[in-house]
């Protein structure tokens, strides 16, 4: 046995290259797997993280004179009986000029639920409370400071003023730009002595405001919600669909590694070494060569991630707990993952190989045409499996389209699973039916019909390369799309949401007068008064008759002016967008994409909406899309919804002129209104972090598409290559008869340019198809409401041109050996046929 | 009671300090850890000596430059229709760090963490609840706005937010007989709390060698004082639900750098009122006695009891280790482990054997470092007649 195994990896010692191959082959697809945890974890945190940001998450009290609290009343609040903590919050400045937001908070009091009570951080709680204290910082603040990665823990740097900042402690998910400290601490780098800047409550334990003190209710200015659940989803379709994309490469890295060795296998049992043992000795290698590959790309994915982007491994340290940037210290599953990858591969690729080296009949040797004959059967084979996956898909995607929304999400990842073995089962008959025809086409041109029959002797051999590319591109362009098409939406969705770039929060009953107080104000440039009620969705009647419901929904309204309207998308309106903004002005009702989708309604339709002391029928004008709200909503003009349903408004957005001093009008506003220091609040600035804390998620999964292309490329240049050198003895014949060189080389370059690129161009559809697949059916079956679906044909080019050139790259370089090759080495290979 | 209130205290607070904002799962581990940190190295602190006077209405405040201390009440009370009631109120006070090591008293530094517990117990009714806060020693404390917890002497005044024992109108300066305790927790139908009138009957109760009391054979040990004299009436509001009661109370004050010895893993304390008028104190710490040589050699042999034989005058009778003897019963299962809720206490010196047993053995205290403590009733050994009623603790189980 141990001879046997020898013998099998003597091959190796005599082209190390192949080895090499295998490896990395195994390498790469395990590190992809890595590489996805990686970003899966980052995409975790960055929702956590907007969330954060989103959402303040605390009442809070302050002094009706505008007045900063002090220690003595805050002691007070508590003596009252009152579950209120106080905060300090300023502004110091690093030594590089940036401006970071000091939060110093009194631990003991802070509900322990509260995100910056919350570290993440297994640093003991005295040290938090006592000198030196701690300043609790997410990883992407530290380059401001001027602190490396590495030396963070425990590092004091210097603030601008010379103030020293007490030892630092990572807190991934406080958002950026932050710091977190004791107050004690916080109070003597802010200078702020007995003053603190508020005292807040978890939200709805206070029920009213003590004497001479407003409350301001948490406000949930807009949550992302469902949507980041979405993305999340769609980032675990893209962990199976790379798991897919690697299983796929490593079985082509295998397949032929162990093809090329069936001369040796035949040999070995010629000499009398039985079928089983050849069998075991095969498997054993499978499973060494497999360990190694998975345990180094697992390893070396976590240092790719980590070198690449540095976040990602205090993002893993926060999930998995202490340890992942030190040590590869990672949860079973995801070692069990990145295993079952390799080994997966190896399994599906061995069995083939397996299953022939049992059955290896000695006496077969080098009979291509046999052999031809026999992939016919399996062409034929191939192309029934990939009706049967068509047929599974559309009868899939027939039974989902009757399902109701928000159900079938098993059944939505077994259709883009359908629609990927299909396309790949039927990728070599293809291929196959193109060549026929060629050949066909070209039966008067000897040399032409020579290199489509040549081509159908490579195909079993090149097929397997290729449905890895058709697979790894289209998931590529796909997962590329989805991606995109989610940073466009998100960034759409926020501009809808924060249309006014100032926004006021004001006690509901003082918004009448301070509507009618801005109205006069000259650096007013538009008002967005919103307003919010509840109702039950009475009937509906569509022109298939009328249908009594009773679903609870929400109303909504908002000001259709011109700020809002150009930013708000419809999905589908009764004749244009400028004719239904007319009507919906004029007492007309949008409808979310939820509502729509859930009750089967359209523009047209009239819905009876009943409230207390209101019951109205009113017609539907268009439909919106409403990502991350999970329940229906039904939109119509703030004046509208007050005349009509009494709503009381909930906030207001204020567009300013140019050249307004926010200051002065803030100042004014405090002053007649008697409102809290933070009534205004600046959206701009909370639009720029959340799209910050995205686009960093955004730029790590571009990355990693990116090396599941490079991936994919890799697998098709190391097995064209692997079978180059069989080329000579081919081409030499040729070039005896008389064919000069250069158009040999031209014609070898073609062959494998144009496979290439018939595969990438079938690539293309069938990334769209994935794309719609995750955002149109996917989504919908988690959620009820669909992702748009954006195209990106700059990425496609990228994709075609990267898949074209790595097979030009791998056919040249036998090519070049051709071309350099001495008269007597060709006529030596014409000597051996 | 004292012992084991420092522990559960120590212990309480250390984890607190240690594992704060970790998940549950680590609170078992931390609870050992707690345990044996109460016999640790104390330097640094001022250390409890039997040298010591006390000197009253002084002693009533803070000690700071001790690392623990507590004023802790128990009360066995009774509701208008005659339904047996108990409840706990205790402030704990630790010191982050020995007096060389305080921070400058800027506004918010720290040096003191404090901790309130409550409980309100009847029949199968426990509800509990927990504060917490932070002082620094060098504040000036003059009234409670001044700091989130403290402890004023005269008039009294000992706080954490609006969990508040304090002298009564009535009471001059300096009088520690009419107090005032008020506590509540939760809102609307889950509120429950208490607002009390308390009246001493009898005198101050200074334990073991005039008011030191030693730990362990090795000699270390607390300050430690009692007023078991309570006669207490007032409301008790529980399930929003709010009922007149009255009964006896008992109030342990005691202080310490260092309560345990290093091989004490918990401890039993018992506080006993008699119907004839006599008060008991005893505890046994498990671990860390005399007896590792004795001929027996077994594990309660090592343990380590103390106590205190009160006369309805109020003359004390300290008693040691051989004059107690304290017998484990039964036990039940109370969250997860098994605690001894009947117990035979023997002290032959006075003439008594009792039985002890809790009616009702789900008294755990859900805190951040859990504990049980709940009511007993007292009968005679022998006859099974009742001869009383008192307050359990057990820690380290």
């Amino acid at each position: 046995m141990i001879r046997v195994l020898s013998t099998l990896f003597s091959h190796y010692r005599r082209h190390p290259g192949q080895l090499i191959m295998l490896l990395l082959g195994l390498w790469v697809a395990s590190a992809l797997w890595s590489g996805i945890q990686a970003i899966n974890a980052t995409a975790r945190d960055s929702y956590a993280r907007t969330d954060a940001l989103f959402d303040t998450q605390l009442d809070q009290l302050e002094r009706r004179d505008g007045m900063p609290f002090s220690r003595a009343e805050y002691h007070a609040l508590r003596q009252a009986g009152l579950p209120v903590s106080p905060m300090l919050e300023g502004d110091v400045v690093t030594q590089d000029g940036t401006r970071l937001t000091l939060i110093g908070i009194e631990p003991l009091t802070l509900s322990s639920d509260n995100t910056l009570a919350q570290a993440n951080t297994s640093a003991s709680f005295s040290d938090f409370l006592t000198p030196p204290w701690q300043t609790r910082v997410a990883p992407d603040t530290l380059a401001v400071l001027g602190v490396a990665r590495e030396n963070a823990s425990g590092a004091t740097p210097t603030l601008a003023d010379g103030k020293v900042l007490p030892p630092l402690v990572l807190a991934p998910a406080l958002p950026p730009d932050t710091l977190v400290m004791d107050i004690a601490a916080a109070a003597r780098l802010l200078e702020s002595g007995d003053q603190l800047t508020h005292i807040v409550a978890s939200p709805g334990t206070l029920t009213e405001a003590p004497p001479g003190l407003t409350l301001t209710r948490a406000a949930t200015l807009a949550s992302p919600g469902q949507l980041t659940e979405s993305f999340h989803l769609n980032l675990t379709a893209l962990g199976l669909l790379a798991w897919v994309v690697g299983l796929f490469i490593v079985q082509a890295a295998l397949g032929l590694a162990l093809e090329q060795r069936l001369g040796m296998l035949r040999t070995l049992r010629v000499l009398g070494v039985s079928g089983r043992s050849l069998v075991l000795a095969l498997s054993l290698e499978l499973l060494l060569l497999g360990l190694i590959g998975a345990l180094a790309g697992i390893a070396s994915g976590v240092w790719l991630a980590r070198t690449l982007l540095p976040d990602v491994a205090a993002t893993l340290n926060s999930l998995y707990g202490a340890g992942v940037g030190q040590e590869l210290n990672l949860p079973w599953h995801y070692w069990v993952g990145g295993l079952a990858v390799s080994l997966g591969g190896l399994l599906l690729a061995g069995s083939g190989v397996l299953w022939r080296a049992a059955r290896l009949n000695m006496l077969e040797l080098g009979q291509m045409q046999a052999w031809r004959s026999g992939y016919r059967r399996q062409l034929t084979l191939m192309s029934i499996g990939g009706a049967l996956a068509w047929s599974c898909a559309l009868a899939l995607y027939g039974w989902l389209r009757f399902q109701p929304p928000g159900d079938g999400l098993v059944a939505g990842f077994g259709l883009i699973a359908a629609l990927l073995l299909a396309s790949a089962l039927w990728l070599p008959p293809f291929l196959a039916l193109i060549l026929k025809v060629l050949a066909h086409l070209a039966r008067r041109r000897p040399l032409i019909h020579w290199a489509m029959a040549d081509m159908q002797l490579q195909l079993p051999r090149l097929s397997l390369a290729m449905m890895a590319l058709l697979i790894a591109l289209a998931t590529n362009l796909g997962v590329g799309s989805m991606v995109g098409g989610f940073r466009l939406t998100f960034l759409d969705w926020l501009d809808q949401r924060l249309v006014a770039p100032l926004y006021l929060n004001a006690p509901t009953e003082q918004y009448a007068d301070i509507d009618a107080w801005l109205a006069d104000r000259p650096e007013v440039f538009e008002r967005l008064l919103t307003r919010r009620s509840d109702a039950t969705l009475q009937a509906a009647t569509t022109p298939e008759g009328s249908r009594s419901l009773g679903t609870p929904i929400e109303l909504y309204g908002i000001t259709p002016g011109e700020s809002l309207t150009p930013h708000w998308p419809l999905l589908a309106t009764q004749q244009d967008r400028s004719s239904a903004w007319v009507a919906f002005s004029d007492g007309a009702i949008f409808i979310n994409e939820q509502l729509a989708t859930a009750e089967n309604l359209s523009p047209g339709d009239l819905l009876t909406l009943n409230a207390p002391g209101a019951n109205e029928t009113l017609t539907i004008a268009a439909i919106y899309p409403d990502y991350g709200n999970p329940s229906g909503q039904v939109l119509m003009a703030s004046t509208q919804l007050a005349a009509r349903f009494n709503a009381p408004p909930s906030s207001m957005g204020l567009v300013l002129n140019d050249d307004a001093n926010v200051d002065a009008l803030l100042a004014a506003l405090r002053e007649r209104f008697d409102l809290g220091s933070d009534a205004l609040s600046d959206q701009r600035e909370i639009k720029r972090i959340a799209t910050e804390i995205f686009e960093r998620t955004f730029t790590i999964t571009r990355a990693l598409n990116g090396l599941t292309l490079a991936v994919a490329a890799l697998a098709l240049f190391t097995s064209l290559l692997a079978q180059a050198r069989s080329r000579r003895q081919q081409l030499a014949p040729l070039w005896a008869l008389g064919v000069p060189r250069t158009q040999l080389a031209q014609l070898n370059l073609a062959q494998l340019g144009g496979t290439a690129l018939v595969t990438g161009l079938l690539a293309i559809p069938l990334g769209i198809a994935i794309t719609w697949g995750l955002v149109a059916v996917i989504n919908v079956a988690a959620f009820g409401w669909r992702l748009p679906l954006y195209l990106f044909p700059w990425e496609m080019a990228v994709t075609l041109t990267t898949a074209v050139g790595v097979a030009l790259l791998a056919a040249a370089l036998p090519t070049l050996r051709f071309w350099r090759a001495s008269p007597r080495a060709l006529l030596a290979e014409e000597a051996n046929q | 009671m004292s012992l084991r209130r420092c522990l559960r205290a120590y212990l309480l607070l250390s984890v607190l300090l240690t594992l704060y904002g970790c998940g549950e799962e680590n609170q078992s581990e931390t609870n050992s850890t707690g345990f044996a940190g109460l016999g640790q190295d104390a330097d640094g602190f001022e250390h409890a000596q039997p040298s010591q006077t006390l000197n009253f209405p002084q002693e009533h405040a803070a000690h700071p430059d001790y690392r623990i201390e507590w004023w802790y009440l128990t009360a066995n009370l009774e509701d208008a229709d005659g339904e047996p009631l108990g409840l706990q109120w205790t402030l704990f006070r630790q010191a982050l760090m020995p007096p060389s090591e305080r921070p400058e008293p800027t506004p918010w530094a720290a040096d003191q963490l404090w901790m309130a517990h409550m409980a309100i117990s009847q029949s199968e009714q426990h509800q509990v609840a927990e504060r917490f806060g932070r002082s620094h020693s060098q504040d000036p404390l003059n009234t409670p706005q001044d700091s989130q917890a403290g402890v004023i002497s005269s008039p009294f005044h000992a706080w954490l937010d609006d969990w508040q024992l304090k002298a009564n109108e009535e009471a001059n300066s300096g009088d520690f007989s009419h107090l005032t305790l008020t506590a509540y927790s939760g809102e609307d139908e889950s509120r429950f709390g208490y607002t009390l009138e308390l009246t001493a009957e009898g005198p101050l109760v200074l334990h073991g060698k005039e008011g030191f009391s030693q730990k362990a054979a090795n000699g270390q040990g607390s300050m430690y004082y009692s007023q078991p004299f309570w006669q207490i009436n007032g409301e008790v509001t529980i399930n929003g639900e709010t009922k007149t009661v009255s009964g006896r109370g008992w109030l342990d004050r005691e202080w310490s750098s260092q309560l345990l010895d290093a091989r004490q893993s918990g401890w039993d304390w018992f506080s006993i009122h008699l119907d004839d008028g006599h008060k008991l104190m005893a505890f046994q710490l498990r671990g860390g006695g005399n007896g590792s040589g004795d001929s027996a050699g077994t594990e309660h042999n090592a343990d380590y009891r103390s106590g205190t034989w009160i006369t309805p005058q109020g003359d004390a009778t300290p008693l040691a280790t051989d004059d107690i003897t304290l017998t484990p019963l039964a036990t039940s299962a109370v969250a997860g482990r098994d605690l001894p809720t009947q117990w035979r206490l023997e002290i032959p010196s006075v003439e008594i054997d009792l039985n002890i047993e809790a009616p009702h053995a789900n008294r755990w205290m859900t805190t951040s470092v859990p504990y049980w403590e709940g009511e007993v009733v007292v009968n005679d050994r022998a006859s099974g007649e009742p001869l009383g009623e008192g307050y359990l603790e057990m820690t380290g189980y």
